[in-house]
C-alpha cells in the first residue's frame, strides 16, 4: 500500500512537470496581456526537436536547449501576428498551434516511435534512501525540479519584482504602461518568446524524460490543459502549479483505480480529466471579484501605440 | 520615410476580397519553399494539391464531400465568431450529433419510413446544440471562459463515443468490435453524383449558408450579434444582452456542428464508429476565418479547405509528400490571412518627417 | 487526433503520413498497395505488415512494385486513399487496420478486378479476404513463462481495447500462467487507445506500483511500457514485435506475428487468378506467431517445459482454451476434454477466472 502511495506522489511529481513548465510560461504571458492558444503546437515542436537534437547529438542539453530555441522560434510568429499584425489572439494563436504540429511532425519524422535512454535521476545520496519521503521527492531528474524552481522563478518575478510589476502594468493598461515610457510591444515580444521557450521545455520533458521516446500525437492535449490551469489558478504561479499537480493526481489515480479493478467504464475514467477540470473552472470562475482581481483586463487585446 | 497605420473608416470590400486571395498566393510561395527542402517538386505538389482533385469526377465528389460538414460548421461558428463567441469544440457537438442520430438509426433499424432520416437530423442538430448549451451554461451563470469548456467537452464526448461504440451501441453481430451496426438504407443520405460518395446532405449545408446570410445581413438578430463583435460598447448602449449572444452564438454552431455529424454517419459512414471526424470542427474554425466570418466568403473558403484536404491524400499517393504538408498549408493559411487582414481594416499612410 | 485531444489522437488535425514509391515503374510489374493505419515505425503492428510487404518483394524481386501508404487513421477518408491506389492502377491492396472494414468492402466491389487482403475484421467477398493471427497460441505461452518468474504473484496488463482478439489474447496468457503458477491474479488497466504512449507508460508504473512484477503490453504501438518495466526492472512480455533491444535485461518474451508467408501465398494467388477472398486464422503451425526472445533467466527445465507446450501447439496437439475454462462469475465455459471452437473464439466477450479486473461495458 505505501508502495503505491508512493507510486502516485512521485509519479503526479512527474506528471505535472510539462505542464508546469508550459503553464509558468503561459502565465507570464497572459499577464503580459496576451492569450496565446498555441501552446499544444508549441509543445509538440518542443517534444520533436527535444528528442531529435538529443537523440543525434546525444546531449540532454542541447536536446532541451534546441527545444526552448525552437519553440520560441514558432512563438515568435505568433508574436508578429498579434503585435505587428494586430491579429486576433484567439485565431493567431490555433493558426500557429496547427503549424506547430504539422511542423513536429516533420521534425520527428525519422524519429517516430524511436525511444530513448530517460534522463538520469539525481544522485542524491541518503536524501533519495529516506523512507517515504525520498521515494516522493528524492528520486527525479534534474529537470523536474527546474520546473519547481520555475514555479518560485516565475511567482517572485511577478509579485515581487519591479519587471513583474511592468510585466502586469503592460497587461493591466497597455495605454497606461506605454504612457509612462514603457516599451509595451517589446515586453509582450519578450513575454511571448519566454512562453513559447517554456513550452518547449515541457515538451521536451516529455520525449526525454516522461514517456521517453517520439511518437505524433504525444503532447495529446497537454496544450489545453496548460490554458485551463492558467485560468482556474487565477494567473497566480502557486495555485498555477497547485493545479498541475491535481491534474497529475487525477490522471494517474484513473490508472490505478482501473488496477485495483473497481467496475466504472473506462472511458468515463479517461474523460474524468476533463470533468474535474470542467468543474473546477466553474468553481473558480465563478466568483467574479476574484477573477476581476486577478485577470489581465487588457488579456486578449489588440494594442497599437497611437502616434 | 515613415508609415503609420491608420484605421480604416469603412471597411473596403476591395481589401476584404483581396486579403484571402493574398494569404492564398502567400502560402503557396511558403509551400513550394517547403516542398522544394523536402525534395519534391514544388509544380507537382501544387499540381496534386489543387489540379488532380478537380480533374476527376470522383475527386470532384471528394471535394464537395469534404466541403459538406467544413462549410456546415463554420456557418455555425462564424455567427459565434462575429460576437466573440470562441466555441473551439465543434468536434465534440459533431460527434455528440453523430452519436445521437446513430442511437436513433439504430433503434429504428428495420424501419423503411421516409421520416427517419429527417427525424435523425433534428434529433443530431439538437444534441450538437444541447452539448455547446452545457458551455452556454456554464458561461452565462458561472462565468466560466467557453474556450476551455467548449475544448474540454470535446475530449469528453470522444470518450463517450468510445462508449457507445464498445456498449450500448455496439454491432451485437460484429464480434463485439467497437463499431456499431450498419444502418439500414432509410438511414442514409441518397448519393448526388453517381460513383461518387457525395450525397444530399450537401444540400443542409448550402441551406445552411443561405440562412445564415439571410440571418446576418438581414434579421435583427444577425445584426445584434454583429454589433456585439464588433463594438461591445455600442451593443451595451443598444441594449443587447452579452447572455444571449453567448447563447445564440453557442447554440447555432453546436446546431450545425450537431447537423454536420449527421451527415458524416447517415453518409459515407454508414454506421457509428470510433473514429468519425478527421478534425472537422478544427479545421473549420479556419475556414470560418479564411471567409472572413462572412457567409459567402465561407462558402469559397470551404470548397479551398476541402480541395487542401483532399488534395493533400492525392499529393500523398501521388508524389509521396508527407501527410503533414496538409496540415502545414492550413496553419500557413491562416496565419498568412491573419497577417493580411491587418490591411482590411487598417491602410499604412506615409507620414512626412520634419527635420 | 491520436486519438487525444486526441486531443487528440485527438490532436486531430494531425494527421501525418509519408509514402515511398517503389522501383521504377514497368509495364509487367504487378503493383501492390499497402495501407498502414500508423507510421511503419522501428516496431509494432504496421512495422510486421512493412516486414510483410518486404519479405513480398524479397520474394518476387523485380515482378512486384510497392505502394506504401502509412498513418491513415480508420474513417472517412480511408476510402478516398483507396480508391486512389486503384485509380493508380494497383493489382492488389493490402489494408492494415480493423477499422478499414466497410470502406475496403465498398471499394472491393467497386473494384472487382483488384483482390484485398485486410488485417482483422470478420467480412469477405470473392476478392477481398481477411487475415488474422492466432495471437493466443503465443500468448499462452508467454503466460507460462510469466507464472514462473512472478513472484508477487500479481501479473499487470496494458491493454487497447476490449475486443475479442485482446480478450482472447488476455484469457490465455491468465490460463497459462495459472498452468505454471495456479496462484496468480490479473490486473488490467484498458486505455482504450492503440497509442497513447505517456499514458502506457503511466499505466505500467502504476501497475508496477500495485505489486505487479511482470508486465504484459498488448498492443501498444510503441516500446513506451517495455522501456519502463527496463527501467523499473520488472519482467515484460509484449505483442507484435520482438522488443527485445529496448528491454535486454528484462525482456521476458515478446509474441512476435510474421505475415510474409501469407502475404506471398495471396500475391502468388492474385498473380496467378487463384485468389480466394478467405479468412486465414494463423498460428503457429502456419509460422504466423511465435514467441520470441524467450529470457535465459527461466530455468533449463522451465524452458523445456515452454518449448514442449509451443512444440504441442504447433503439432495441433494442444490448444490454449482447453477445458476446463471457468469465466470470472464461475460459470464454465468449457467443459473438461473439450476446447473452445475458432467461432467462439473469434467474438470472445468474457474473462477468465483469476483475473481481477472486469470488462469495460
Amino acid at each position: 500500500m505505501l508502495d503505491s502511495i508512493v507510486f502516485l506522489l512521485a509519479g503526479t511529481l512527474a506528471a505535472a512537470t510539462p505542464l508546469l513548465f508550459a503553464a509558468m510560461g503561459e502565465a507570464v504571458v497572459e499577464k503580459a496581456g496576451v492569450l496565446n492558444l498555441s501552446i499544444e503546437g508549441m509543445m509538440a515542436v518542443g517534444a520533436a526537436t527535444g528528442f531529435a537534437v538529443a537523440t543525434i547529438s546525444g546531449s540532454y542539453v542541447s536536446g532541451f536547449a534546441m527545444a526552448a530555441i525552437g519553440s520560441a522560434i514558432l512563438s515568435s510568429i505568433f508574436a508578429v501576428l498579434v503585435l505587428f499584425f494586430l491579429a486576433n489572439q484567439v485565431a493567431a494563436g490555433l493558426a500557429v498551434g496547427i503549424l506547430g504540429l504539422g511542423f513536429s511532425v516533420l521534425i520527428g519524422k525519422n524519429h517516430e516511435g524511436q525511444t530513448i535512454k530517460s534522463l538520469p535521476d539525481l544522485e542524491l545520496g541518503w536524501l533519495s534512501e529516506l523512507p517515504f519521503v525520498g521515494g516522493v521527492l528524492f528520486s527525479h531528474d534534474l529537470m523536474l525540479y527546474v520546473a519547481i524552481g520555475m514555479i518560485i522563478l516565475v511567482w517572485w518575478v511577478l509579485s515581487h519584482s519591479r519587471l513583474g510589476l511592468i510585466i502586469r502594468a503592460v497587461g493591466e493598461s497597455p495605454d497606461a504602461a506605454s504612457a509612462i515610457g514603457y516599451p509595451v510591444v517589446l515586453i509582450r515580444f519578450l513575454a511571448i518568446l519566454f512562453g513559447g521557450a517554456m513550452a518547449g521545455l515541457g515538451g521536451a520533458y516529455l520525449t526525454l524524460s516522461y514517456t521517453p521516446l517520439w511518437a505524433e500525437g504525444l503532447v495529446a492535449g497537454r496544450g489545453w490543459i496548460v490554458v485551463a490551469l492558467v485560468v482556474f489558478g487565477m494567473w497566480r504561479p502557486l495555485r498555477i502549479a497547485l493545479g498541475a499537480y491535481l491534474f497529475g493526481a487525477v490522471s494517474l489515480l484513473e490508472l490505478f483505480i482501473q488496477g485495483q479493478g473497481f467496475s466504472i467504464p473506462s472511458q468515463l475514467l479517461s474523460a474524468m480529466p476533463y470533468i474535474i477540470t470542467i468543474v473546477i473552472l466553474v468553481i473558480m470562475s465563478r466568483n467574479p471579484r476574484l477573477i476581476r482581481l486577478n485577470h489581465p483586463a487588457s488579456l486578449g487585446q489588440s494594442w497599437h501605440r497611437n502616434a | 520615410m515613415a508609415y503609420r497605420l491608420v484605421t480604416r473608416t469603412e471597411t473596403s470590400l476591395r481589401a476584404q476580397l483581396l486579403v484571402p486571395l493574398a494569404a492564398i498566393v502567400l502560402t503557396l510561395l511558403a509551400g513550394s519553399v517547403l516542398f522544394s527542402l523536402l525534395g519534391k517538386n514544388p509544380l507537382a505538389a501544387f499540381h496534386a494539391f489543387f489540379i488532380e482533385p478537380l480533374s476527376t469526377r470522383y475527386g470532384i465528389g471528394e471535394v464537395l464531400l469534404k466541403m459538406g460538414p467544413l462549410l456546415l460548421i463554420a456557418q455555425g461558428l462564424a455567427i459565434g465568431f462575429r460576437a466573440r463567441v470562441w466555441n473551439i469544440g465543434a468536434e465534440g457537438q459533431l460527434l455528440a450529433g453523430a452519436m445521437a442520430a446513430s442511437a436513433l438509426a439504430l433503434h429504428f433499424d428495420t424501419s423503411e419510413s421516409a421520416w427517419l432520416l429527417p427525424a435523425m437530423v433534428c434529433v443530431g442538430t439538437l444534441a450538437g446544440a444541447a452539448w455547446a448549451g452545457i458551455a452556454a451554461w456554464l458561461r452565462t451563470a458561472f462565468n466560466a471562459n467557453e474556450i476551455l469548456v467548449t475544448f474540454m467537452l470535446s475530449s469528453i464526448a470522444l470518450q463517450l463515443l468510445y462508449y457507445l461504440v464498445s456498449g450500448p451501441l455496439r454491432d451485437p453481430m460484429g464480434l463485439n468490435f467497437p463499431q456499431s451496426a450498419l444502418f439500414s438504407d432509410a438511414a442514409m443520405f441518397a448519393p448526388l453524383l453517381d460513383n461518387t460518395r457525395v450525397n444530399n446532405s450537401l444540400f443542409l449545408a448550402l441551406a445552411a449558408s443561405l440562412l445564415a446570410w439571410i440571418f446576418v445581413q438581414r434579421s435583427l438578430s444577425g445584426y445584434k450579434l454583429l454589433i456585439g463583435g464588433l463594438a461591445p460598447q455600442a451593443a451595451r448602449y443598444a441594449g443587447f444582452s452579452e447572455k444571449k449572444a453567448v447563447w445564440l452564438g453557442l447554440l447555432i454552431g453546436g446546431a450545425a456542428a450537431g447537423m454536420a455529424g449527421v451527415g458524416e454517419v447517415a453518409g459515407p459512414l454508414g454506421l457509428l464508429q470510433r473514429s468519425i471526424s478527421p478534425g472537422y470542427g478544427f479545421a473549420a474554425i479556419i475556414v470560418a476565418f479564411l471567409g472572413g466570418l462572412h457567409p459567402i466568403g465561407i462558402v469559397f473558403a470551404a470548397f479551398f479547405m476541402a480541395l487542401i484536404y483532399v488534395g493533400g491524400d492525392m499529393s500523398l499517393v501521388s508524389v509521396g509528400l508527407p501527410n503533414s504538408s496538409a496540415t502545414i498549408f492550413q496553419g500557413l493559411l491562416l496565419v498568412f490571412y491573419l497577417a493580411c487582414f491587418l490591411f482590411a481594416n487598417h491602410r499604412l499612410q506615409k507620414v512626412e518627417i520634419r527635420h | 487526433m491520436k486519438n487525444r485531444i486526441r486531443v487528440f489522437r485527438t490532436a486531430a488535425l494531425t494527421l501525418a503520413a509519408t509514402l515511398t514509391l517503389g522501383t521504377a515503374q514497368a509495364q509487367e510489374t504487378f503493383r501492390i498497395g499497402y495501407i498502414y493505419p500508423s507510421p511503419a515505425a522501428d516496431v509494432g503492428w504496421a512495422h510486421e505488415l512493412d516486414e510483410g510487404r518486404r519479405a513480398v518483394e524479397e520474394h518476387f524481386g523485380d515482378q512486384v512494385e510497392s505502394v506504401i501508404v502509412e498513418n491513415i487513421p480508420d474513417g472517412p477518408d480511408a476510402a478516398r486513399i483507396m480508391n486512389q491506389l486503384a485509380a493508380q492502377g494497383v493489382d492488389m491492396m493490402m489494408l492494415g487496420s480493423f477499422g478499414y472494414m466497410n470502406d475496403g468492402l465498398k471499394t472491393a466491389k467497386r473494384y472487382p478486378d483488384i483482390d484485398f487482403i485486410h488485417a482483422s475484421g470478420y467480412k469477405t467477398l470473392d476478392n477481398l479476404g481477411n487475415f488474422l493471427t492466432r495471437n493466443h497460441e503465443s500468448s499462452y505461452v508467454a503466460g507460462m513463462a510469466a507464472g514462473y518468474v512472478s513472484k508477487s504473484n500479481v501479473i499487470g496488463m496494458v491493454a487497447s481495447y476490449a475486443i475479442p482478439e485482446v480478450i482472447g489474447i488476455i484469457n490465455a496468457f491468465t490460463l497459462g500462467a495459472q498452468e505454471t503458477n495456479p496462484d496468480i491474479s490479473i490486473k488490467i488497466v484498458w486505455l482504450n487507445s492503440w497509442f497513447d504512449p505517456s499514458k502506457a507508460q503511466e499505466s505500467a508504473r502504476s501497475l508496477i506500483a500495485q505489486q505487479s512484477d511482470v508486465i504484459f503490453s498488448i498492443y501498444q504501438d510503441t516500446p513506451s511500457v517495455v522501456t519502463v518495466a527496463e527501467e523499473e526492472g520488472v519482467y515484460v512480455v509484449n505483442t507484435s514485435s520482438d522488443m527485445k533491444p529496448y528491454a535486454p535485461t528484462y525482456l521476458l518474451a515478446s509474441m512476435k506475428v510474421s505475415w510474409g508467408d501469407y502475404f506471398i501465398e495471396q500475391v502468388q494467388a492474385s498473380m496467378d487468378d487463384s485468389f480466394k477472398g478467405e479468412s486465414f486464422w494463423g498460428g503457429m503451425a502456419d509460422n504466423a506467431v511465435s514467441v520470441e526472445s524467450i529470457s535465459d533467466d527461466l530455468s533449463t527445465e522451465q524452458r523445456a517445459t515452454l518449448d514442449a507446450r509451443i512444440a504441442a501447439i504447433t503439432a495441433g496437439e494442444f490448444h490454449p482454451f482447453s477445458g476446463p475454462v471457468i469465466d470470472q462469475s464461475g460459470q464454465e465455459i468449457v467443459a473438461e476434454g473439450d476446447t473452445l471452437s475458432d467461432a467462439d473464439l473469434l467474438g470472445i466477450s468474457w474473462l477468465v477466472q483469476g483475473i481481477e479486473t472486469r470488462l469495460p461495458q
